[in-house]
């Protein structure tokens, strides 16, 4: 039994993960793949949430500032400045990762829903500039016209010719979005990831053995803001445009509900909840107009039920059965 | 029910998407509607959706086009680019939709017509006013609107008022975002060139979705203009209207106000019922009667009525009406549905819409729509209609 | 920027203006800091109640009574009180499992009712905007210097200081205000002391529900009822208590006062300011005065 368990640690998950991820093109449809691109971005991103939320126990209810910023950097530089998809890509990370540090600086001095409160005023702050900024941004109706970056290798992959282009660049987003998501799990396994976690489990006491809780908070801050930034790049690319809405705080609100959803104390929570919740809202919008309502009613028996999200859930069910067996 | 059929489609769709050929033999032809269902622009979205539904319904009746019916595949785009660009995308990915005819905002329609392009399917976008949807850097072979403009819009405001030799000064009020900056714009640019001797004394910018214009109702008073050029549209209109009356607004400018958005239609009349600002002047897409009113819309304002049982009806049903008739007229004479031949055979077309003929230009593909500009006087129920509606041909106005 | 002279009718003009503002938005962000003070709950479905209430006025305006001065005020007493009955409901059977949770899990809770709330209106009433008519009796207004002070308006100010003030002694002077405050500042010696603390708390959160009720009732004639609006006035509350520090009833008043004016002076300045207003307003508090104006810093 205990082997079993050792095993399941030892598995490494997010190898394991992305290859599954990536068998997505050759048998699926194009909705499927393009599906599976968008599950992929989230997975970034709430993972990237989750490392202030269940690792650092700060709850940011902004967080879609970075994402948004990320998104405006990339998109504009590609399309404006012809910059190449990679570089524009690293610079909107970078860009969500410089705003975090200044945004950060000011929340990680709050606590609680207080702090909660400021990173949201931030996220509308960036949202205000991006829907006011006309000559820039483009104002309310954004910027329509990221192009679609050009993938000269991988011509050979032996899909649907109609497939091609959206198999291409979902597979090289699945890479990117793993390559952040296995940074983001070696971070978090790290000493600096234990220290983020002794913050968590009690501030107080960590400052009291010498912990610099506010440096380390604000660490944690900017790496989260710079993943965000990254994923944000990612999704403009996807979307073809950058949009003000991705900066606001509802987007934040989203992927807190993934990891929520998908269990917090768990790093690969944030990412089964992304795609649970994006597939229950793909194939549920198809059938009624009232998905919030359903949404709705999800949460509540997930917090009445399964208060540690689905994998936690899954957990206390296994060790339920492992007790019994 | 849906399987069977989505099954069923999908044999021959996959056959034609490997051939290169892109119909469905027999099949119906699916049009993807993408508008807001919910939100305050579901007050503009829904009867327009009505529009499309009882068009659809006329035509499948009718034996539809080239012999197949026409199918409506409808998504809530909740008035975002963001929704719309993912309802679109699943739309023709998804459900394999043939065509898209939707978008209510004009942050959804240049959005979206990425998206058109980038699948080659056609675009026709009903309601979009920003001039950015069709302006030469964005433009491509699969994007055509049947809407007026913003430069229409700010351009007819500034030749009503202009109409007034007593006014001297003029003030704007507008929400802050793309469709009221650039309507005041070219309004301010076209009473400059019509009547040099008028100033704008205010331009007042409240946020879109604000709750409380009276600080934007207060200051623009204190600068005591003789007209005021508004674009207060939806819900929005109705606040502002509601808080504005009582501060006596409309009193101190004897009504000479010239409201764009549509602030004429039945959605904002009923809405509003006796706290109309009657004497105002307002646009309004379509109207029950008016001068000059030929049969045709005589007829069609009457299956209107019975299609969606309310009367006076909604002006929104006949933006997405004529947008469909665009798109099977336009079908029609490419004799398929192939995304280029329909968009080569829009070009330059001309129908016979219900209030008369209706030209899509080649060298914009953006139709000639005007307006219909009158008084907003109180009717016998209380509530307000247009009086001595004047349809306002665009013509002159477009670039 | 125009200061070239400073108007006094303008001036006396954009007070009112920010007067009232201020008001309408501490008529709901009072039940809020209430619920915040007391119960310790972010209730993010305050808005939803807001709404609620909204609703169901304009329903029993247009269905039933008709807005005459004693309809409308039948209606805004009978919607505000189908919402404290509705608060009722949601604290007995749902709130009160959630007391205990950590406040990521009580912030989910409030986020799931708005969902359910905001399609259960979206269901019943539809999506078209509705609206009051003001009662007739109300619809005329004062001339105060050259500048009009609507009745109707009026009356929402008094009704606000009238709450504020009510509080206030109800806090302050009674036996059971004495009770409230020692629950918010310790609730469990107060269970231990015998107080049956989980029928106060019911108490608490049907009363602020009556209270989000009422402001949505009372704002039917001054503005369209639309879905959505439920989203767009919680943000705003939420700026106002935090504005003026969680838990306490004068921060509250303060911070939508504080808000009403700025909001209403500034566009003078900064013409094109008012999309960035109550952020920035937010985010200067905060950054000065972490716990607000007059909060204490929580626990």
């Amino acid at each position: 039994m205990s082997e079993r368990q050792s095993l399941l640690e030892r598995i490494p998950w997010t190898l394991v993960l992305t290859l599954l991820a990536a068998t997505v093109p050759f048998f699926a449809s194009r909705y499927y793949i393009d599906l599976a691109t968008y599950i992929a971005i989230f997975a970034l991103f709430a993972t990237s949430l989750n490392l202030l939320l269940g690792t650092t126990g700060l709850v940011p209810f902004g967080h879609a500032a970075y994402f948004g910023i990320g998104a405006y950097v990339c998109g504009l530089l590609m399309g404006e400045l012809q910059v190449p998809f990679l570089l524009a890509f690293v610079l909107g990370g970078l860009g969500g990762a410089l705003f975090a540090a200044i945004f950060g600086f000011f929340c990680v001095r709050l606590t609680k829903v207080y702090f909660s409160m400021l990173t949201l005023a931030c996220a509308q702050i960036v949202w205000a500039i991006c829907f006011k900024w006309n000559e820039v941004t483009g104002g309310e109706q954004g910027y329509p016209r990221v192009p679609m970056p050009d993938i000269p290798f991988l011509d050979w992959l032996p899909v649907h010719p109609r497939s091609l282009q959206m198999a291409k660049f979902y597979l090289v987003a699945l890479a990117l979005c793993a390559i952040g998501i296995y940074l983001l799990r070696r971070i978090t396994l790290s000493p600096f990831g234990r220290i983020l976690n002794s913050i968590r489990d009690n501030a107080e006491r960590a400052q009291f053995i010498g912990i610099d809780v506010r440096r380390y908070q604000l660490y944690a801050f900017i790496i989260a803001g710079g993943f965000a930034g990254l994923a944000g790049g990612l999704f403009g690319v996807y979307k073809r445009g950058v949009f003000p809405d991705y900066a606001y705080w509802t987007k934040g609100a989203e992927v807190l509900i993934m990891s929520i959803l998908g269990g917090i104390n768990h790093f690969w929570g944030p990412t089964i909840g992304a795609a649970v919740l994006i597939l229950l809202n793909g194939a549920v919008v198809s059938y009624t107009e009232y998905w919030p309502f359903v949404l709705g009613v999800i949460l509540l028996v997930l917090l009445f039920a399964f208060p540690g999200g689905l994998l936690g859930g899954l957990e206390t069910l296994w060790r339920r059965v492992k007790g019994r067996g | 029910m849906k399987v069977t059929r989505r099954v069923a489609l999908a044999l021959p769709v996959a056959v034609c998407a490997l051939s290169g050929a892109a119909f469905a033999q027999g099949g119906p032809i699916k049009v993807g509607v993408p508008l807001p269902l919910s939100g305050p622009a579901a007050l503009y979205g829904e009867p327009a959706l009505k529009g499309a539904q009882m068009f659809v319904q006329e035509l499948n009746a009718a034996g539809g086009v080239l012999g197949r019916k026409i199918e409506l595949v409808v998504r809530d785009s909740k008035a975002t680019p963001d929704e719309a660009v993912r309802v679109s995308r699943e739309m023709i990915l998804k459900e394999n939709v043939d065509f898209l005819v939707g978008t209510l905002t004009s942050a959804e329609g240049p959005a979206v017509s990425t998206i058109a392009k980038e699948n080659k399917i056609v675009l026709i976008a009903p309601i979009p006013k920003t001039d950015q949807l069709v302006a030469p850097k964005n433009l491509h072979p699969y994007i055509f609107r049947t809407a007026s403009n913003t430069t229409i819009e700010g351009r007819t405001g500034a030749e009503i008022i202009a109409k007034w030799a007593d006014v001297k000064r003029v003030a704007t009020i507008a929400h802050d975002y793309a469709y009221g900056q650039d309507v005041t714009k070219e309004f301010i640019a076209h009473i400059k060139k019509l009547r040099p001797d008028i100033e704008v004394v205010d331009s007042q910018w409240p946020k879109l979705g604000e709750a409380d214009y009276t600080p934007f109702i207060n200051a623009q008073m204190s600068k005591k203009p003789d007209a005021i050029f508004s674009a207060m549209w939806g819900g929005h209109f109705v606040t502002w209207a509601k808080q504005a009356k009582p501060l006596g607004m409309f009193d101190a400018v004897k009504n000479r106000v010239v409201n764009g958005g549509e602030a004429g239609s039945v959605e904002a009349t009923r809405a509003m019922g006796p706290e109309y600002p009657f004497g105002i002047i307002a646009n309004a897409y379509d109207l029950p009667t008016y001068k000059g009113q030929p049969q045709s819309h005589k007829d069609y304002i009457a299956r209107l009525k019975a299609f969606t049982k309310e009367d006076p009806p909604s002006s929104w049903p006949i933006m997405m009406y004529v947008a469909m008739q665009f798109l099977t007229e336009g079908i029609k004479k490419a004799g398929s549905t192939d995304s280029d031949k329909v968009s080569a055979a829009l070009k330059g077309l001309t129908i016979d819409t219900p209030f008369g003929k209706q030209t899509i230009r080649a060298k914009d593909q953006q139709a000639d729509r005007g307006e219909f500009y009158g008084v907003m006087e109180k009717g016998p129920d209380g509530i307000a209609f247009m009086k001595d509606a004047e349809y306002i041909d665009p013509k002159p106005f477009m670039d | 920027m125009h200061l070239a002279f400073v108007d006094p009718t303008l001036m006396l003009g954009q007070f009112r203006s920010g007067l009232t503002t201020a008001m309408f938005l501490f008529l709901i962000a009072s039940g809020l800091s209430l619920i915040f003070g007391v119960l310790r709950i972010i209730n993010f479905a305050h808005g939803s109640l807001y709404m609620l209430g909204a609703y169901i006025a304009w329903h029993i305006v247009h269905y039933l009574v008709g807005n005459s001065l004693v309809g409308f005020g039948i209606a805004v007493l009978l919607a505000a009180s189908a919402v404290g009955l509705i608060g009722f409901f949601v604290e007995r059977f749902l709130l009160r499992h959630v007391y205990k949770v950590a406040e990521l899990y009580q912030l989910l809770f409030t986020y799931a009712l708005v969902l359910i709330f905001g399609d259960v209106a979206k269901f019943i009433w539809g999506t078209q905007p509705v609206s009051v008519q003001r009662p007739a009796l109300l619809s005329g207004y004062f001339d105060i210097a050259g500048v009009r002070m609507p009745h109707y308006d009026l009356m929402i100010v008094c009704i606000g200081f009238g709450i504020a003030y009510g509080f206030y002694v109800f806090l302050n002077r009674t036996s059971w205000g004495r009770i409230i405050r020692a629950a918010a500042l310790d609730r469990e010696m107060l269970g231990a002391l015998g107080t049956n603390v989980s029928l106060l708390y019911t108490g608490m959160f049907v009363l602020a529900a009556f209270l989000a009720g009422l402001s949505g009732a009372l704002v039917t004639p001054i503005k369209g009822v639309v879905p959505g609006m439920d989203i767009e006035i919680i943000l705003d509350a939420f700026i106002v208590v935090v504005i003026g520090g969680l838990g306490s009833l004068w921060g509250t008043l303060l911070g939508s006062i504080i808000y009403g004016m700025v909001v209403s002076f500034g566009i003078l300045i900064f013409p094109r300011f008012s999309i960035f207003a109550a952020f920035i307003l937010m985010a200067a508090v905060l950054i000065i005065r972490p716990w607000g104006l007059l909060g204490r810093p929580i626990r």
